[in-house]
């Protein structure tokens, strides 16, 4: 449940002042085993990488202003779109969601910290190398890879130099991961404070834990399948190359087995996020925890059984395609228990429209949006009209953008006050949200009707009767792309000079991580809380 | 771990108990990696399957014979 009844709450506040000594200046990010101090690197780096991904959309806007070829040439546009991808999953949205697990899961289940604060810093650490190589491949001979985030052969057996390094980099992001994920699991399961049972952890907990179980089941093959394709580059299997009697598809298998759970990977903790707003202002506890719980288990256990939903046009035979169609379908029962859940929540609740709020919302009116037309791309005889198309492109953005990214924002605003102890500017978290919404609707709406008309994704081209359409998703691109800016200074005019938050300064907050003050002290639970 | 009574953090059962289910996904992560290279480098399903199932009966080993030892 969300709101935990601790009627006696202890060990938060004594004890910190004689901890709070620790390196100060560059040693202490390099050096740090403390949970918070880890959660704001991710964090910090995501949004690095965030700005990074989003220059790239922003090349492939440009570039799709109007027909023709004018900015890029098609080679680099192609690049653009693959590290585009590979750079928002694994370089912006996993460690984002990652920042906020490692700030909050301690704080919300009353931990000390997490269970391996040195594999922790670890984590972290790995991700700075890989970030370089993917963004350096860019520059080695051949350009960076340039087949798509999904990687499939045999372009990538044929690639340059670049795939080499996108490899090595999917490699360590995914060791990352991994260590990440054993972490969260053992953190939660061993680190509960006493009497808190794991249906009175707080959902973001409860999202995180499936989350992980999900990253150790999956990361391990995509490290497989890429593995295989670099043997396949340079030592003389043929996995998946033809030539040599190997398969293709089977890589298209392979990897979304990977691919589809991680979808929901990026997901789930923004449904844990929201689970956790909408209550707080909303004034009222989570409507269906219990169910809410469930159908997050349920989601992930239907994930790894749709992978082959997304490969509707590969020869598929009539069974499979007919079992992954309902599959897919099946998904949307829990997913509609938990927008359910949301609105009921809501429901003649003394409901305030703060950021975090607005961002909630938000979330809930364009995911839905997103999950909607996720079912038009699951019918098997429409997929196979829109199949790679920018229909495809509004689809997925709808869920990653308006979905993950719109519950990161709702989330930084919600914690940022128990971060870094100062209320952000109020006025300017709402004018970032409002352009934000209409400036993402601006960019992808359009793309559906581009992609129904026919429009392929991953073109620096295209035919006339498209101009009009692009054109105005360009311009939203790049309205929402400079709106992303306000949210940096809203943050940084927050940290640097925001008025003093409370220990709570949500009034419906009732989870453990308001129970201390605000900033968190470096080191908090050290006496575990009693949770009653 | 028993969440009933509090344990300090770095109490020497909390330890072993967090390296115990630290080795038990971690081990999970190898048989997922080792074994799907294995069964698309042999071929066919019968291995992918083999691999999983040797993975589950060394796990119930190791857990039936630490039990065992007490």
């Amino acid at each position: 449940m969300s709101s935990i009844p601790h009627d006696h709450v202890a060990g938060h506040g004594e004890g910190h002042e004689e901890h709070a000594h620790h390196p100060a200046g560059i040693m202490r990010w390099i050096t740090t085993t403390n949970h918070k101090d880890i959660g704001t690197l991710y964090l910090w780096f995501s949004f690095t990488m965030f700005i990074v991904g989003g220059v790239m959309a922003l090349t492939i806007r440009a570039e799709l202003f109007q027909p023709g070829l004018q900015v890029v040439h098609p080679e680099f546009f192609n690049s653009m779109t693959t590290l585009h991808g590979l750079i928002m999953v694994f370089g912006a949205l996993m460690p984002g969601a990652v920042g906020f697990a490692n700030w909050m899961i301690p704080l919300q289940i009353g931990a000390p910290d997490m269970a391996f604060a040195r594999m922790n810093n670890w984590s972290f650490w790995l991700l700075p190398p890989a970030a370089i190589l993917l963004v350096t491949s860019l520059f080695v001979p051949g350009g960076a890879a340039a087949a798509g985030w999904t990687l499939y052969p045999p372009l990538t057996i044929q690639a340059g130099m670049g795939m080499d390094l996108t490899i090595f980099a999917i490699h360590i992001m995914g060791a990352s991961s991994i260590m990440g994920s054993i972490n969260i699991i053992t953190t939660i399961l061993n680190l509960r404070a006493p009497g808190m049972t794991l249906m009175k952890m707080p959902l973001f907990c409860w999202t995180w834990l499936i989350t992980a179980y999900l990253l150790v089941a999956v990361m391990p093959v995509l490290a497989g399948a890429v593995t295989m394709l670099l043997t396949d580059r340079h030592f003389g299997t043929t996995f998946f190359n033809a030539a040599g009697g190997g398969d293709p598809v089977l890589f298209q298998h392979v990897f979304w087995f990977f691919g589809h759970p991680e979808v929901y990977i990026i997901i789930m903790p923004a449904f844990g996020i929201i689970s956790e707003i909408i209550p707080t202002f909303s004034r009222k506890p989570l409507f269906g925890y219990a169910s809410m719980v469930y159908a997050v288990a349920g989601i992930a256990v239907l994930s790894f059984l749709v992978w082959a939903h997304h490969m509707f046009t590969t020869g598929l035979p009539t069974a499979g395609l007919l079992f992954y169609m309902y599959a897919t379908m099946l998904i949307a029962v829990p997913t509609g228990v938990k927008v359910f859940n949301w609105l009921a929540t809501m429901w003649k609740g003394s409901l305030t429209f703060e950021a975090p709020m607005l961002f909630a919302i938000g979330f809930l009116f364009l995911f839905t949006i997103g999950g909607f037309t996720g079912l038009v791309c699951a019918i098997q005889p429409i997929d196979v009209q829109i199949q790679d198309t920018y229909y495809v492109v509004a689809h997925f953005h709808y869920v990653m953008v308006a979905g993950t990214l719109f519950a990161f924002f709702g989330g930084t605003y919600y914690w940022l006050p128990k971060w870094c102890g100062r209320m952000y500017d109020e006025k300017l978290a709402e004018i970032h949200f409002w352009l934000s919404f209409v400036f993402f609707n601006i960019t992808f709406f359009p793309m559906h009707f581009l992609g129904l008309a026919g429009m392929p994704r991953r073109i620096p081209d295209y035919a006339q009767q498209f101009a009009d359409w692009n054109m105005v998703a360009s311009i939203g691109a790049f309205g929402f792309g400079f709106t992303q800016l306000l949210f940096f200074y809203t943050v940084v005019k927050c940290i640097r000079s925001g008025p003093s938050a409370p220990a709570r300064p949500w009034e419906g907050g009732t989870t453990l991580e308001w129970t201390v003050p605000s900033p968190a002290p470096y080191h908090t639970f050290e006496t575990p809380p009693i949770v009653k | 771990m028993d969440t009933n009574a509090p344990t300090k953090p770095d109490d020497p059962r909390r330890k072993s108990a967090n390296l115990r289910t630290a080795l038990v996904f971690a081990s999970i992560a190898i048989v997922f990696f080792a074994g799907i290279i294995a069964t698309k480098w042999i071929g066919g399903p019968t291995i992918g399957i083999g691999v999983m199932a040797g993975a589950v009966v060394l796990f119930l080993v190791f857990a039936i014979g630490r039990n065992l030892r007490k």
